[in-house]
């Protein structure tokens, strides 16, 4: 009994901290920022990373190197209790948060009614920590950053939030995992039954992860680089490993909640479908990355508000009438 | 929500957390130390290109013609949450719900317009 116990506790263990776990979350997150760098560059006929490891494969991770052996230098006029924390705060967040999806097998680590909501709750948090973060360096191109990061979140927080509905109000339920089992168990996919909510989603998740066409808060031609041009060294190299696992998180949620996610396809294990999956999500997001140019922030508030959130209701009255009417 | 989804939880955040400080320490033992004489040759006022930065109470941000998307924002939050557990409700009432949803932004939408 006691060696059983042992045995679940040492497994529990090695899931959390090593296999589906902290080491392959971040060692994958290096490999999508490359992917995304690559693809990106070779839309643009440019040859992106080239010279460390293979085609430049270990690039990101010399980067995160580099980063951490930098002086970290803390501005006099920055409050420096929230300057030390929102690094910490933001990659731990993100790395919570993505113990929620089923990578490995169908059910994830952690499983429980309502994980969808949680879900939700860390992406908010996240940008209120980008928010935060730009306060706290007080400077004036970070304060405009995090004051643009808050705005384009009044933007993009409602249609992400009715469009992730969708799929749970088909399966019944809040859980992640119980969504991808019941797309597993019909053999069909949510991206069939809900494209228009697959659509609002991606949108809404390319301005979440602050990327090209909503990359407004980073404006590089604007203001420097936002809310992060203040930081450097350490710190730095914490935002951007936070803001790889970001990436991985959101092609994590799509893949799962409308591509089947973590799933067994004939020999396949359901980690290399799972793997699959984000990846395409991923290239998707590069192409639209490289396509389009950058929005302002009034274009994007009233926007969203005029088209994304008319569709993502629009989807959900269908879904309702679809599924149980 | 069951017990041992919430200590799963909770241990998931706080070895997160922990492999933040211990990056976060790591970084501080091989990066160089800043000196006093690195702090006196400017490297600590923020970032201006080199002139003098504008006061940061200059900074300020016309958010007042956000403030009605602000206002939609808050009662949507809740109209997002009402549905997302409105699974075992009877379909008509929650299309009813979004119908009323659907008139207010398109009330917003002509406003603004």
């Amino acid at each position: 009994m006691k060696c059983r116990m042992m045995q679940n506790v040492l497994l529990m263990a090695f899931q959390l901290l090593i296999f589906p776990g902290l080491v392959f979350l971040i060692l994958l997150a290096f490999i999508f920022e490359w992917i995304d760098r690559k693809v990106v560059a070779r839309i643009q006929s440019r040859y992106g990373p080239l010279y460390t490891g293979a085609s430049g494969i270990l690039q990101p991770l010399a980067d995160f190197i580099k980063l951490l052996s930098k002086e970290d230098l803390t501005p006099e006029s920055a409050d420096k209790l929230i300057f030390t924390l929102t690094p910490l705060l933001s990659l731990s967040l993100v790395l919570t948060a993505l113990f929620l999806f089923p990578m490995a097998s169908s059910h994830a680590i952690i499983n429980f009614e309502g994980d969808l909501i949680f879900l939700m709750f860390i992406l908010t948090l996240t940008v209120l920590n980008v928010a935060l973060a730009g306060y706290g360096s007080a400077s004036s191109y970070s304060v405009i950053g995090g004051v643009r990061s808050a705005l384009q979140l009044i933007g993009y927080e409602i249609p992400l939030a009715i469009s992730l509905v969708g799929p749970s109000l088909s399966v019944g339920s809040l859980s992640i995992s119980k969504i991808v089992e019941w797309q597993a168990s019909k053999g069909l996919w949510m991206i069939l039954l809900q494209p228009l909510g697959f659509a609002v989603s991606m949108i809404c998740l390319l301005a979440e992860l602050e990327m090209i066409p909503f990359d407004i808060p980073e404006a590089e031609t604007e203001i420097v680089a936002g809310w992060m041009t203040e930081f450097s060294g350490r710190k730095l190299a914490l935002f951007r490993v936070s803001k790889d696992l970001k990436m991985l998180l959101t092609t994590a949620l799509l893949a799962s909640l409308y591509l089947g996610g973590a799933q067994q396809l004939g020999l396949a294990p359901p980690i290399i479908v799972f793997l699959a999956k984000t990846i395409s999500m991923l290239l998707l997001m590069s192409l639209l990355r490289a396509l389009f140019a950058r929005f302002r922030i009034d274009q994007l508030v009233s926007g969203m508000w005029k088209y994304l959130i008319p569709l993502a209701i629009l989807q959900v009255m269908l879904v309702c009438l679809g599924a149980r009417g | 929500m069951n017990c041992e989804a919430s200590i799963l939880l909770l241990s998931a955040f706080v070895l997160s957390f922990a492999l933040a400080i211990s990056l976060y320490t790591i970084g501080g033992r091989i990066s160089p130390r800043s000196r006093e004489e690195r702090r006196r040759a400017g490297k600590t006022i923020p970032y201006a290109c080199g002139e003098e930065p504008p006061p940061i109470k200059e900074t300020r941000i016309n958010c007042e013609r956000f403030f009605i998307f602000a206002v939609f924002f808050m009662i949507f939050d809740v109209f997002a949450f009402m549905v997302a557990i409105s699974y075992s409700a009877p379909a008509y009432l929650s299309v009813l719900y979004s119908l009323i949803a659907m008139m207010a932004v398109t009330l917003l939408i002509v406003r603004k317009a």
